[in-house]
């Protein structure tokens, strides 16, 4: 389906040129038409853009609230533009807004807010606490090009503040605890990412994020985590499997008895087949590599870098 | 934007303080632009970007939740610790713990008020007030 911007209208006449079809690293094509106008007295540019493209919806499984961690501002400046939240609109609202991207938060599909959660007694991570067919309907009208009403939970209060108007941006990310837990928001995933933070990593996290808080001591925080493990375990990780990449963010081995986490191991694992798909490779796509840059040189910084690259299985699939 | 700036008042904060019905008039609205240069400490340390009375009460308020979300938790836990009370419990910490740490992120790194965008549209209210240390 198409959709067209209009930014002037004026009689069409004349030429008309389509551009080069552009590649991006994921490699799906967006065909643009633009036209040109040439009035008598000086040359004026009547642009119209028609993205002969539907919307491409990411879906990124994250445990670390929604829409401010670095890794998705990151994401959404290689994307182009810097992402804010929409302007004027409710304050708590989670969204982030690019030229050409948005990101919401799936916490906004919650279905019971703080006080209902905590009558029934469920966590947040409980598919129950979530409005699944509100999720699939909104996505699949935004992936179609068609604007939503999407409701707003609130972080602070705790509360679904009335909703706020979202409009199919050409990249859509949806981002939270679960984006490919429903079959059928799945299928209208273009591209899924899980971001697995190991349990000793997550811990130094927290602790480095909480313990500057009056409230908080180390034992709180690790009663935190331990009292969410279960039900992160069985109703969060398990999308893992399903996942088109997976960031896995690991202690280093590279230090022995390291507690302090300043030194991480990071693993891609990357999906073979998935449409448009070329998974990144070191050196040579077919090879299994191990290699330590400067590995018994002394001048080199402690405690230098290793990188591998091989093909594995993960859950039953080639990665 | 410098020109329309009236010569009593060099002081950004003293018209503030003559208003004190939180009404802000031409010359607040100008120093509340003059403001948008993060202010920073005499040793040259940047101060948080936190501009507005509404911002100043959120982090208050998340404060005093973390607090007494984390004694209700330990108070749950103690009678039945694999209850669903208890998981709970510490959801709601977590939730409100990440929620403080996102406004901690946005006023220390990216140095911006979350309300900033809201205030321009709506300068009367009280959130948006300016907020004086």
């Amino acid at each position: 389906m198409a959709v067209c911007t209009v930014y002037t209208v004026q009689s069409l006449n004349s030429t008309c040129s389509i551009s080069k079809p552009t590649k991006t690293h994921l490699g799906f094509n967006q065909k643009q038409l633009v036209f040109f106008k040439k009035t008598t007295t000086r040359r004026t540019t009547t642009e119209i853009t028609c993205s002969a493209g539907d919307t491409v919806v990411i879906g990124l499984a994250a445990d670390s609230g929604c829409g401010k961690s670095t890794f998705m501002r990151r994401l959404t400046s290689v994307f182009g533009g810097a992402a804010e939240p929409p302007k004027g609109g409710n304050p708590d609202s989670n969204t982030l807004i690019s030229d050409t991207t948005t990101v919401i938060c799936l916490d906004d599909y919650h279905s019971l807010d703080r006080t209902g959660r905590k009558e029934k007694g469920v966590t947040a991570l409980d598919p129950r606490a979530n409005n699944f067919d509100l999720m699939y309907e909104q996505v699949k009208a935004i992936k179609s090009g068609v604007a939503v009403e999407k409701p707003i939970y609130n972080h602070v209060t705790g509360l679904i503040d009335p909703p706020e108007l979202i409009k199919p941006p050409k990249i859509f990310v949806i981002e939270g605890l679960h984006p490919m837990y429903d079959a059928r928001v799945r299928e209208l995933l273009d591209f899924s990412i899980y971001l697995d933070i190991s349990n000793e990593v997550k811990f130094a996290w927290k602790i480095q994020r909480d313990m500057a808080e009056r409230g908080h001591s180390l034992e709180s925080i690790k009663a935190s985590i331990e009292a969410r493990k279960p039900d992160f375990d069985a109703y969060i990780d398990p999308q893992k499997q399903y996942a088109d990449a997976v960031i896995e963010v690991l202690p280093t081995q590279l230090i022995p008895d390291d507690n302090e986490g300043k030194v991480l191991r990071v693993r891609l694992i990357m999906k073979e087949g998935v449409k448009y798909f070329n998974p990144v490779y070191l050196f040579d796509e077919g090879s299994t590599i191990s290699w330590i840059p400067c590995g018994r040189k002394l001048t080199c910084s402690y405690p230098g870098i290793k990188f591998s690259y091989g093909p594995e299985t993960y859950f039953g699939h080639e990665v | 934007m410098a020109s329309s700036f009236t010569p009593m008042s060099l002081n950004p904060y003293s018209s503030f303080r003559s208003a004190s019905n939180g009404e802000i008039n031409s010359t607040k609205k100008i120093m509340i632009k003059m403001n948008m240069i993060t202010p920073s400490s005499k040793d040259g340390t940047p101060l948080k970007a936190m501009k507005f009375k509404g911002t100043q009460m959120r982090e208050k308020k998340l404060t005093e939740m973390i607090e007494q979300k984390v004694v209700e938790a330990n108070q749950v836990c103690g009678e039945d610790e694999t209850s669903d009370e208890c998981k709970v419990a510490w959801d709601e910490v977590e939730e409100i713990s990440q929620a403080k740490a996102d406004l901690r992120l946005k006023l220390e790194k990216l140095h911006q008020d979350p309300l900033e965008s809201f205030c321009q549209e709506n300068p009367e209210t009280d959130e948006c007030r300016i907020y004086e240390d």
